[in-house]
């Protein structure tokens, strides 16, 4: 218990330090949000603007508007249009991004174990050869160019389904998942693919070992062989890559809900850097930090469920 | 429309009688002490109005019915076709090109085309400019102006009803003045320097007094999608609503009201019922959806998941394919705005101190000779074939096609920038640069968007002056910081463009055009460079010229006056003029644009319908 204080305690500061990172590192590169959003309008606007969003105050204490406003759960307002505040931003996008992220994760996790658990249990047949060859090509091709293929492939010409947008799960459960097959297919191959790598080498490791042997010479049904004795052991560096497939899955969908239209934190955090949008930027990294953080910090709690022999005391 | 006429019209031929119904509604609020608006009988009669006696009906009368008002009074019965448009109903799903999200839709704070092509939807203005890109009323029925060009007296359109129920009055029309006047509220407050005051003289009356006459008032002020200073704000709902929501579902007079809006996944429109030409809008619904990637936008059109696309520029290597796609129509006009190659005076080998002199002694100054060599060298016309796909036409100056009346193809041949490989060569080397030897590698500074179109650029200078330029890509926020502090060698760089010649002249060719190099006299660049009287161009006699055409109602005084701003800009190259864009408006085949809804850089879809 008092491991998992401490590695709390230790989230909290790396997200600290990477909120201030991100603060400052804004505002050291170049272009200035102000100039771009006047770009054709009138420069005496400028100044008033400047001084109602407090950037005409010295950076550190812009700092420290912002720690306050943070740690009172304020994340701020975007600088653009009509100042809509980050947190709704977030809000309306974090359904579409979890979303696409969970539809994308059971596809590379059901394609990925299956693949790798054939594959290794066929070791060195045509099924095997064909699975590798596969993950190669998917570990080979970018998530977009991937999307781009599936929307001419499925969309343009077979029709299976629409090409761009998302429907949220109050339209209907089919409708949902019918906007998101392609986008989660686009995310969640290339990942299907590592996992299929690391599941056929673990599982194969674990083939390998006497306890595996003595469980055949025992008379034990070959698949309670391999679901219940090697499946299990060989989990645990997937279950590792689980944790930072979040982040893959988070960093896939950023480039993928440009493609398929998707407003999702990506797509908010891409348009937040490209106009220079502090409070929007700060915000979402900010969340994509606390999730990941958290999300390791679970992923070790999980391994003392797969294997109760890990222990942190 | 009086018996006498109604009882013609009604023994003509159909396209007889559209000529003159459309003839009587640009000039049915005559005046009656000059019955003829200045012009003569001639100039009135015949097949078809000249441009200059239509401009001159427009200005001088300012008048709009809607046609079903016209035909209502004259007790013609609508046609089929227009009878299915009226009924056409449905819901037209719009991509919005090149972007991630509508940011706004609140005309204070809009600072990008795409998102008055939306908000010209929902708000109307008290003009707005027709497919010839004149303005005519909106919520202005008609106006008159003083005898000074001071005092324009609008009167207003009555029985008009806000999405939320209030009524319209003149009182909305102040409120939108005070409100953006204000910098602290819009970003636009700039286009209403010249407007010293607006008063409502009753409901229906509103009354505008000018600090100094100004032509482009009608058209860039007023004008309800490019003016957006004076496109009208309900002062209830955004004290009820709040700014945020305002900007993302504002409460407008226009034919279609906001009912949906997630920033970055859409928005929807529903008709609104009770818009003052009921014959508006045809389609029931529209959603629009911004779709930021070239690829699933194509696809988007292709499979009929959207039926039009809006927003930002189609790519250009997408016309041929759509064009080839029997389900699309690709309909190409004109474009606004103009593009160029900034040429920064204060750097070697560019450096002009003092645009002053003419031409010809110009010409003796090795910086000057450098910059025609480059402005000449330029092969507008390969240029547009490999780099816009042949989607484009040749610039020699701010004026573009889009400004219509005001722009004129003569500048082609007579500019000092026309096509001359081996005269720029001379004059290359006459600088000092013989064959381009010696020749700094000079940056050109585009944006990650405009890089392919630079990289064209780039081959052409290594063809034709035997010189290397070395691309300096940034993102649009930090190329409009170095543009506006002069820090840039060579700037690709161009205006997306209002309908008058404001926009190219006072915007951006006067001494203190606010992108002439605004920040020039920052301490550090001062320090650098000493303290800077322009920055990219100054010519005084320019100066009077964009000052006094301002000023100058009559469009053919002032097409004068713009025609000679534009050459001088031209000749002396205050900046490389490279083209002009054309628009391209694609959608599916199933629905139908029509002429008079296809103005150039909008979106109006009140009038698009299903076949």
């Amino acid at each position: 218990m008092r491991y998992f204080v401490g590695r709390a305690l230790q989230a909290l500061i790396v997200v600290w330090a990477v909120g201030t990172l991100v603060f400052f590192m804004l505002r050291a590169v170049p272009g200035d949000p102000i100039q771009a959003l006047l770009a054709d309008v009138d420069p005496r606007a400028a100044e008033v603007i400047r001084a109602k969003l407090g950037l005409d105050q010295p950076v550190w204490v812009q700092y420290l508007f912002w720690m306050r406003n943070t740690l009172a759960g304020d994340l701020g307002q975007s600088l653009y249009g009509s100042h809509q505040a980050v947190s709704q931003q977030i809000a309306e996008a974090i359904p579409r991004t979890v979303s696409l992220a969970l539809v994308a994760f059971l596809i590379s996790f059901t394609l990925g174990l299956t693949a790798g658990i054939v594959s290794a249990v066929k070791k060195d047949s045509f099924l095997d050869y064909g699975f590798n060859l596969a993950a190669f090509l998917g570990i080979s091709m970018p998530s977009f160019w991937i999307g781009i293929v599936l929307i001419i492939v499925f969309a343009v010409n077979l029709r299976w389904f629409p090409s761009i947008g998302y429907r949220p799960m109050s339209d209907g459960l089919d409708q949902w998942l019918r906007y998101l097959i392609l986008p989660g297919l686009s995310v969640g191959l290339p990942f299907s693919a590592s996992i299929a790598r690391l599941t056929r080498s673990a599982m194969l490791e674990v083939l390998g070992q006497d306890y595996i042997t003595v469980a055949r010479s025992k008379g034990l049904n070959e698949r309670r062989v391999i679901f219940r004795h090697a499946l299990r052991n060989a989990l645990i560096p997937v279950v590792t890559v689980m944790g930072i497939s979040l982040a893959l899955l988070f960093s896939g969908s950023v480039v993928v809900e440009n493609v398929f239209a998707i407003k999702g934190l990506g797509r908010v955090l891409i348009q937040g850097i490209l106009n220079r949008d502090y409070p929007v930027v700060q915000g979402s990294i900010l969340l994509v930090a606390v999730l990941l953080v958290f999300m390791n910090l679970a992923v070790d709690m999980l391994y003392r469920l797969i294997d109760p022999r890990i222990s942190y005391d | 429309m009086n018996k006498h006429l109604r009882k013609i019209i009604a023994n003509l031929s159909p396209q007889e009688k559209a000529r003159v119904e459309e003839e009587h509604r640009r000039a049915y609020d005559y005046d009656p002490q000059d019955p003829l608006f200045g012009l003569s009988a001639d100039e009135l009669s015949g097949p078809q109005l000249s441009r200059r006696s239509f401009l001159r009906l427009v200005a001088a009368s300012g008048g709009t019915l809607s046609m079903a008002q016209l035909l209502g009074a004259a007790g013609i019965v609508l046609p089929t076709a227009a009878r299915a448009v009226a009924q056409s109903g449905g819901h037209l799903i719009c991509g919005w090109a090149g972007t991630a999200e509508i940011t706004t839709l609140d005309p204070a704070v809009i600072n990008a085309v795409l998102q008055f092509q939306v908000a010209s939807n929902v708000m109307s203005g008290l003009t707005h400019i027709n497919a010839e890109l004149v303005a005519e009323g909106d919520l202005a029925t008609d106006w008159t102006v003083s005898d000074d060009g001071l005092v324009w007296t609008f009167n207003l359109r009555e029985g008009v009803t806000w999405h939320n129920g209030d009524a319209f009055s003149a009182a909305d029309v102040v409120y939108t003045y005070n409100r953006s006047k204000n910098p602290e509220n819009s970003i636009h407050s700039g286009n209403l320097i010249n407007v010293l005051d607006v008063v409502a003289l009753d409901d229906a009356t509103v009354e505008l007094t000018l600090a100094r006459p100004q032509a482009s008032l009608l058209v860039k002020t007023l004008e309800r999608s490019s003016g957006r200073a004076m496109t009208i704000v309900n002062g209830n709902a955004i004290d009820s609503m709040g700014l945020q929501e305002y900007g993302l579902k504002p409460i407008g007079t226009g034919p279609f009201r906001v009912t949906e809006h997630q920033l970055g996944q859409g928005v929807v429109l529903e008709r609104f019922d009770d818009y003052y030409d009921p014959e508006r809008p045809a389609v029931d619904k529209v959603t629009i959806i911004p779709i930021p990637e070239t690829e699933p936008l194509a696809a988007a059109i292709e499979t009929g998941d959207i039926h039009l696309i809006g927003g930002n520029a189609v790519a250009a290597e997408l016309i041929d394919r759509f064009l080839a796609n029997p389900d699309l129509v690709v309909d190409e006009i004109a474009g606004n705005g103009f593009q160029s190659v900034f040429a920064n005076p204060w750097r070697e080998p560019m450096i002009v101190e003092d645009f002053n002199p003419s031409v010809d002694e110009l010409k003796t100054q090795s910086g000057f000779q450098v910059r025609l060599a480059l402005a000449k060298a330029f092969d507008r016309e390969r240029f547009i074939q490999r780099a816009l796909f042949g989607r484009g036409v040749p610039g020699f100056g701010t004026i573009n096609p889009a400004m219509g009346f005001y722009f004129d193809t003569a500048i082609n041949e007579t500019s000092e920038q026309r096509f001359d490989v081996e005269a720029a060569q001379a004059l290359l080397a006459e600088a000092g640069y013989p064959n381009g030897e010696g020749f700094p590698t000079l940056k050109l500074l585009t944006t990650p968007a405009g890089r392919r179109a630079a990289e064209v650029m780039v081959d052409i200078y290594r063809n034709n002056l035997n010189i290397n330029l070395e691309l300096d890509v940034k993102d649009f926020t930090v190329l409009i910081e170095d543009a506006f502090r002069m820090e840039y060698d060579l700037m690709a760089l161009g205006s997306g463009g209002d309908f008058d010649p404001d926009d190219g002249l006072v915007d951006w060719m006067q001494t203190t055009s606010r992108f002439n190099g605004p920040n020039r006299n920052d301490a550090d660049l001062v320090e650098k460079y000493g303290e800077r009287a322009f920055g990219s161009f100054s010519d005084a006699h320019v100066d009077e010229l964009v000052d006094q055409q301002a000023v100058t109602a009559d469009p053919d005084a002032r097409k004068v006056l713009v025609q000679e701003a534009n050459q001088i800009t031209s000749d002396k190259v205050a900046s490389i003029f490279t083209h002009h864009l054309t628009e391209i408006l694609v959608h599916r085949a199933e629905v139908t644009v029509p002429p008079a809804g296809r103005i150039v850089g909008l979106r109006d879809l009140d009038r698009v319908y299903f076949n």
